[in-house]
């Protein structure tokens, strides 16, 4: 019997998310107690009413942490709780854990648990918080060029202010950790998250205990998005907090509502850009200040700092550039890592500058976008050279595809009809960075068995969450020992296995741990023909293996993989081998800001179309075309999946999802109800994704191209189709520009006030 | 109170806590742990299950409301180990990325498919917008929609055309 496809699995209702695994007699349920506003300074914690709802009830406070409670790495802002006497930074943050014998009654506990504290007066905005000297670390600039000098000798120059909204994941299973102790004082922890090292490291860190008693295993996730790569420390260490004080096994699952309201979502950005073009609309220099708005805790708030600023440019050749960015800290939740990682907002500001220039001066969009695209030869703003530009290729391919000329006049005849809706559209070039922004963070390990039956077993670093990394492993596997699929399985990421990885994040997944997995496939498979070219009596370099066979010269030997392994077994040869991987020529200078700290960049294009009913304000979606660079796909289902999904996901950051909050720091957005996420109804009928074929890229594993994070940042040409139409509706009621503030998500709600003249 | 229903054919008899939801029910008592809690307020579909041939959102309803009743859940439809249609669409589409919407989402095409055999688009998505998915975007679950009710060359090109 051959191990049962994943996918198998899931339509059978047979995977098992931690909350479905089998639970321990002795096991305990956790809750979490949390701050009830934005800033506070904690006295003391008052029990009483919670323990006298059940004798099972036991609460857990700071001082029974028995190492650091500290989980911040960057900056060391991050308690495990927060202690008496200390500040709190966010309404959400844990204050206590509450244990009990059922999930209800320990929920049920922790929201009568009750606080004395002083209230504090809370920072929201990140601008507020910049001009108070609220900046995390030291704000970061990157430069090329004389903007100062080039300003003065451009045509048109224009300023603007642009704001982006938060973004909650919605991973559809919420966070979770189950915390076993084990013997001595080891602690064993089935944690949903991306970083299954950076939660050994925090437990570790909390319990004073050297990382090899802990042992961090990461099941298949549902849905991770960012959203549990730092964030997901916190609830496994809580876990292994209460099994450590009670020497029972400890449950911790959030709840929807206490996930949307205690956890990391997407940065705010609060931006102001100025960008000159020439008379004939070529770009002669840009300058930004980003407002990154990272919450209370700095989080991974510099590592998406960093990304912001590497994609100011996005796709564009801008000679003169300058770009700041800012981490102001607030009294919101602590903003994360979410697909794009700080790359959407920057894509976004320029964008929108462009936006400014077509419609100040009349250039038409498309026209120039395209000629102040990147090619070869040029070099991005922090000097790595742009080598394998495909940026012109898609962006022509695109506008033949969707005969973009005739689809603009079939849409101004249209808006000149049709006083009650309006139609829009816009197209947008992507070019996307892969590589850890943090250099150190491009490593990645595994372990590979192959069974004397001839079945392979893999471990690697990457955490299985949906983008099938273990189904392109399995295929990297397959193919390196010329087998069949079936017999490879891929185990669920462990410490134990592979030890020191990074989060799988970064869209870095199977290029980082598909090549440990092939390193280390390729050690096993030299061993192996060796010991066939002893059996065949022909030169070891004569040897490949396929179709389950070993082949000499391409012709099919009698000697077959399942005996090649018995024999070579025989012979007293390890049939294992561990791999590693560090992505090569990386390099990067933070002082001078010069460096390659990309193996490569992905390139796309899309266009949206878009209907607004100019009565109601309400839009439509009405079609997406992408033309994307892919690479070879390893898998082109799996790709197609990951670009439709990721296009989800930005058009609903672009248009839909309204992270709100009130005056005081409190999420209003808290449930699903509230917060509204892409349905069924929202993609558009037609949605075409096209990949560029014949393209390989010789910098990742089987010439494929990272695929997870890119095609979110089409999502902004949702935004600027909308804001089209509601230009067409403008131009004949108010008339006039584009509008003075760009402003993501573009909610019917706006849309309405646009279309009213009640915003800019 | 005492609560006696059928699961995918088989009776199971228990004593629950009044204020104890059919998900609870199923996933801590009984082990049907197919049948996800996404929102536990009625919001995402995940927890779907068929309530006497109704598909219900079975965190929106009491374990005892479905005292006497027939319940089917996701574990109940690959019949002697092999898939169903749906099922085996969902999987030959790449309709499934992390899975965790996997199951509510194949009961509530099998709610629709019974009403509405060959659905249009529009009807498919109407039919199930109760499900909830943060993964796929939604596009490859449609055409498995459509393959399985032998849609098949809608499911492959025009509207929903991957290149
Ligand atoms: S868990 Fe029941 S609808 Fe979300
Ligand atoms: S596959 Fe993840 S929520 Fe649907």
């Amino acid at each position: 019997m051959n191990p049962i496809p994943e996918s198998v699995l899931n339509v059978k209702g047979q995977t098992r998310y931690i909350d479905d695994l089998p639970e321990a007699k002795t096991l305990l349920h956790a809750a979490v107690a949390a701050s009830p506003c934005a800033r506070g300074l904690l006295k003391g914690v008052d029990a009483g009413a919670a323990l006298a709802l059940h004798p099972s009830i036991r609460i857990i406070t700071a001082a029974d942490i028995p190492g650091v409670n500290q989980l911040g790495t960057a900056v060391a802002d991050e308690p495990l709780l927060v202690a008496a006497g200390s500040e709190w930074g966010f309404r959400g943050q844990a204050l206590a854990l509450v244990l009990a014998d059922s999930v209800s009654l320990a929920r049920r506990a922790a929201g009568l648990v009750t606080f004395s504290f002083d209230e504090l007066e809370p920072v929201l905005d990140a601008r507020e918080a910049a001009a108070k000297g609220l900046i995390i670390l030291s704000p970061r600039t990157q430069a090329m060029g004389d903007t100062a000098a080039a300003f003065a000798s451009c045509a048109t120059v224009i300023s603007g202010r642009v704001e982006s909204g938060g973004q909650e994941h919605v991973y559809l299973e919420t966070q979770a950790a189950l915390a076993t102790p084990a013997e001595g004082c080891a602690m064993r922890v089935i944690s949903g998250t991306q970083h299954p090292t950076g939660v050994q490291e925090g437990i570790a860190r909390v319990l004073g205990l050297p990382m090899h008693l802990v042992e961090v295993e990461a099941p298949r996730l549902g849905g991770g998005f960012g959203g549990k790569e730092d964030q997901a420390a916190l609830w496994a260490a809580l876990a292994c907090l209460g099994a450590r004080v009670t020497g029972k096994p400890v449950k911790l699952v959030l709840s929807r509502k206490d996930d949307m309201r205690m956890t990391g979502k997407r940065h705010p950005y609060s931006s102001d850009f100025r960008i000159g073009v020439d008379s004939g609309g070529k770009i002669l220099a840009f300058e930004a200040d980003y407002y990154q708005n990272s919450g209370a805790i700095c989080d991974l708030s510099p590592a998406i700092l960093s990304r912001t600023l590497f994609h100011a440019a996005s796709a564009y050749r801008i000679p003169n550039l300058r770009v700041t960015g800012y981490m102001c800290r607030t009294n919101l939740p602590p903003f994360t890592a979410f697909r794009g990682f700080g790359a959407p907002q920057a894509f976004f500001v320029i964008e929108a500058a462009l936006d400014a220039v077509s419609r100040r001066t009349g250039i038409d969009g498309a026209k120039l976008r395209r000629q102040n695209l990147l090619c070869d030869g040029d070099s991005f703003h922090f000097g790595m050279p742009v080598e394998n530009c495909r940026a012109r290729l898609s962006f022509d391919r695109l506008v033949e595809k969707v005969k973009w000329e005739s689809l603009r006049r079939n849409i101004d005849s249209h808006n000149a009809k049709d006083p009650l809706v309006k139609r829009g559209a816009a197209l947008m070039p992507i070019c996307f960075g892969v590589s850890f922004t943090k250099l150190l963070m491009n490593q990645g390990g595994s372990l590979v068995h192959v069974y004397k039956d001839g079945s392979i077993l893999v471990s690697t670093g990457a955490v299985e969450m949906g983008q099938q990394v273990s189904r392109k492993i399995a295929r990297v596997v397959a193919l390196a020992f010329g087998v069949g699929i079936e017999r490879v399985r891929v185990e669920r990421t462990t410490t134990l296995t592979v030890a020191n990885t990074y989060p799988t994040a970064a869209s870095t997944g199977s290029d980082i741990n598909g090549m440990a997995a092939l390193a280390a496939c390729q050690e096993i498979r030299a061993r192996l023909l060796v010991e066939a070219a002893t059996l065949l009596g022909a030169p070891a370099p004569e040897l490949s293996m396929e179709s389950g066979r070993v082949m000499r010269n391409g012709s099919p030997t009698p000697l077959s993989w399942d005996e090649l392994v018995t024999r070579t077994h025989e012979a007293r040869i390890d049939l294992s081998a561990h791999g590693f991987y560090a992505t090569p020529d990386l390099v990067y200078d933070m002082k001078s800001e010069r460096g390659s700290p990309f193996a490569y960049h992905v390139y796309g294009c899309a266009a949206v179309t878009a209907s607004v009913d100019v009565l109601r304000g309400t839009w439509r979606l009405d079609s997406v075309s992408v033309v994307h660079d892919g690479g070879e796909s390893i898998d082109r289902a799996v790709d197609i999946g990951q670009v439709e999904g990721a296009l989800a996901q930005g058009l609903g950051w672009a248009l839909l999802e309204d992270l709100r909050f009130d005056e005081k720091g409190k999420l209003l957005a808290d449930t699903l109800s509230t917060y509204k996420v892409p349905d069924f109804h929202f993609m558009p009928e037609k949605v075409d994704v096209e990949f560029l074929e014949g393209f390989p890229n010789h910098r990742a594993v089987m010439r494929s191209k990272a695929i997870g994070e890119p095609p979110l940042v089409y999502g902004i040409a949702g935004y600027f189709a909308v804001l089209d139409a509601i230009a067409a509706a403008r131009r004949t009621a108010v008339g006039g520009e584009g509008p003075g503030l760009y402003d993501i998500p573009l909610t019917p709600e706006k849309t309405l006030d646009c279309l009213m003249g009640a915003r800019p | 109170m005492r609560v006696k229903l059928s699961v995918n054919g088989s009776v199971y008899e228990r004593e629950v806590e009044e204020h104890f939801t059919l998900l609870r029910f199923l996933r801590e008592e009984l082990g049907f742990t197919g049948a996800k809690e996404g929102c536990g307020a009625g919001e995402c579909g995940a927890c779907t299950v068929f309530l006497d041939g109704k598909t219900v959102n079975s965190c929106m309803v009491l374990a005892v409301e479905a005292d006497g009743s027939e319940v089917e859940t996701i574990e109940g439809q690959a019949l002697n180990g092999s898939l169903s249609d749906i099922q085996a669409a969902f999987d030959r589409h790449h309709a499934v990325q992390c899975g965790y919407c996997t199951g509510g989402m194949v009961l509530s095409v099998k709610e629709l498919l019974k009403r509405i055999p060959k659905p249009t688009v529009p009807q498919i998505k109407e039919g199930i917008e109760g499900n909830f998915c943060r993964c796929t975007g939604y596009q490859q679950i449609i055409e498995a929609v459509l393959d399985v009710s032998g849609q098949a060359e809608s499911a492959g090109k025009g509207e929903l055309k991957h290149a």
